[in-house]
């Protein structure tokens, strides 16, 4: 064994521990053991456990992103400070005092490595068991070798598209399987489709524009374009079971996104100005969205608009909150 | 012999480089720390090469988590660093000083 399936080990225990659980409870509850759906449906399954126990980190992450406000005149001047500076020693002056500013207000809005350090492995985790079942081969805990058999032979849409084919395996057959490429191909396109509007979501309408104007969000812009190529090829790889679990999770990444811009958007950013527009004209703000706290924030918010050109706007640029009341609870 | 010595060294970089250059962008900023978690990587991969570099990132990488407060965190650095490293991120043998 080396040092990389070592680590995997015990993450490929709980993947498969997951997906044998759920493909139990979906047999219990009557439905075809052996057939594509039910180990599809197990997979989804598994995105849901994972993306669910992800949910506390992404609460803190949006907790973490709120409180940036606070620090805002700060953060300006710091990039007033660097402002056309583009070099690179400048540019990386200019991220670590931003990182000291907020590792000193305790306002740090960055997400961590975590979510996706847990993720990245889930998947390559997946990907392996899945390899592994194609052969018929035993998994490393839960999934013995008949149940792995079963899972890399299931099959979608009347048998004829197993879970562990790729379209490169349907196209090297002999004869090449049409049918099996078409279904792959589609799997590509659609991950690949949600991937690119999840992050697209992201970054036209979620980022401060102090965030945009950091010359990370230009290398971000121009991987969100080159991006979906790498994907379309390197999806032809993937087996199906793999696709599957990756395009849940850009789904469930879509949800969680939508319900974020729309309820909780990074201060400064074009969402929250969407959001108190919308909540302006309502008149008032609805009960259920967050705290008491919020509606003080908001309410103020609201009291202070005023008429404005579109040049006036843009000259203020973002405003700090005045209120002692914004700071959340620590 | 120092190519063949630094050999693991350079192909962990190739790697990291690699690794920032098309799947960080994905996520964009997400690190609490500066440099980032894959930055710090290929800093500690660079001067101290890859057991000792491993070890100093995998305990970073679990230090970068929402409850962290984040800030600067640089590199240990090496004090008689035997050799260069080029623009593109590798590491040569060095002629200036022994």
């Amino acid at each position: 064994m080396d040092i990389f399936s070592i680590i995997l080990w015990p993450l490929k225990w709980v993947v498969e521990l997951l997906l044998v659980g759920w493909h139990w409870l979906l047999s219990a509850a009557g439905m075809d053991p052996a057939s594509g759906l039910t180990w599809v449906l197990s997979i989804v399954g598994l995105v849901i456990v994972v993306r669910a126990a992800l949910i506390p980190l992404f609460v803190k992450q949006i907790k973490n992103q709120r409180r940036m406000m606070e620090v805002a005149p700060r953060l300006k001047k710091v990039q007033d400070k660097y402002r056309g500076k583009r070099d690179q020693l400048s540019q990386e002056a200019m991220r670590r005092e931003t990182m000291a500013i907020y590792s000193e207000t305790g306002t740090n809005p960055m997400a961590s490595c975590l979510p996706l350090l847990v993720q990245m492995p889930i998947f390559f985790s997946l990907f392996q068991v899945l390899n592994a079942a194609q052969a018929g081969k035993a998994g490393v805990g839960p999934l013995n070798s008949q149940l792995a058999e079963q899972f890399g032979n299931a099959a979608l849409f009347g048998g004829f598209a197993p879970l562990h084919t790729s379209f490169q395996k349907a196209m090297e057959a002999t004869p090449p399987q049409v049918g099996v490429m078409i279904v792959a191909a589609v799997m590509v396109v659609l991950m690949t489709a949600s991937q690119f509007i999840t992050q697209l979501q992201i970054m036209s309408k979620n980022m401060s524009e102090e965030a945009k104007a950091s010359p990370m969000f230009k290398q971000q812009r121009i991987m969100l374009y080159i991006l979906p190529f790498i994907f379309l090829f390197s999806g032809f790889a993937f087996p199906l079971g793999v696709m599957f679990y990756w395009l849940t999770s850009n789904i469930w990444t879509m949800v969680q996104q939508f319900i974020v811009i729309r309820n909780m958007p990074t201060p400064g950013s074009e969402a929250a100005k969407k959001r108190e527009e919308r909540l302006a004209r309502k008149g008032k703000l609805v009960v259920d969205e967050g705290t008491a706290q919020e509606t003080v924030v908001v309410v103020e918010k609201q009291q202070r608009q005023q008429p404005m050109s579109k040049s006036r706007a843009k000259k203020s640029g973002t405003k700090p909150n005045s209120g002692g009341n914004s700071s959340e609870r620590k | 012999m120092s190519t063949l010595l630094l050999l693991p060294r350079n192909a962990v970089v190739a790697f990291l480089v690699a690794y920032r250059r098309i799947i960080s962008p994905l996520y964009g900023d997400v690190c609490r720390y500066h440099p980032s978690c894959s930055a710090y990587a290929l800093q500690s991969v660079q001067l101290h090469g890859v057991l000792v570099g491993s070890w100093w990132t995998a305990r970073r990488l679990l230090r970068c988590h929402p409850w962290a407060t984040g800030g600067i965190d640089d590199v240990r650095p090496r004090r008689r660093f035997r050799y260069l490293i080029t623009p593109a991120g590798f590491v040569v043998a060095g002629h200036q000083k022994g």
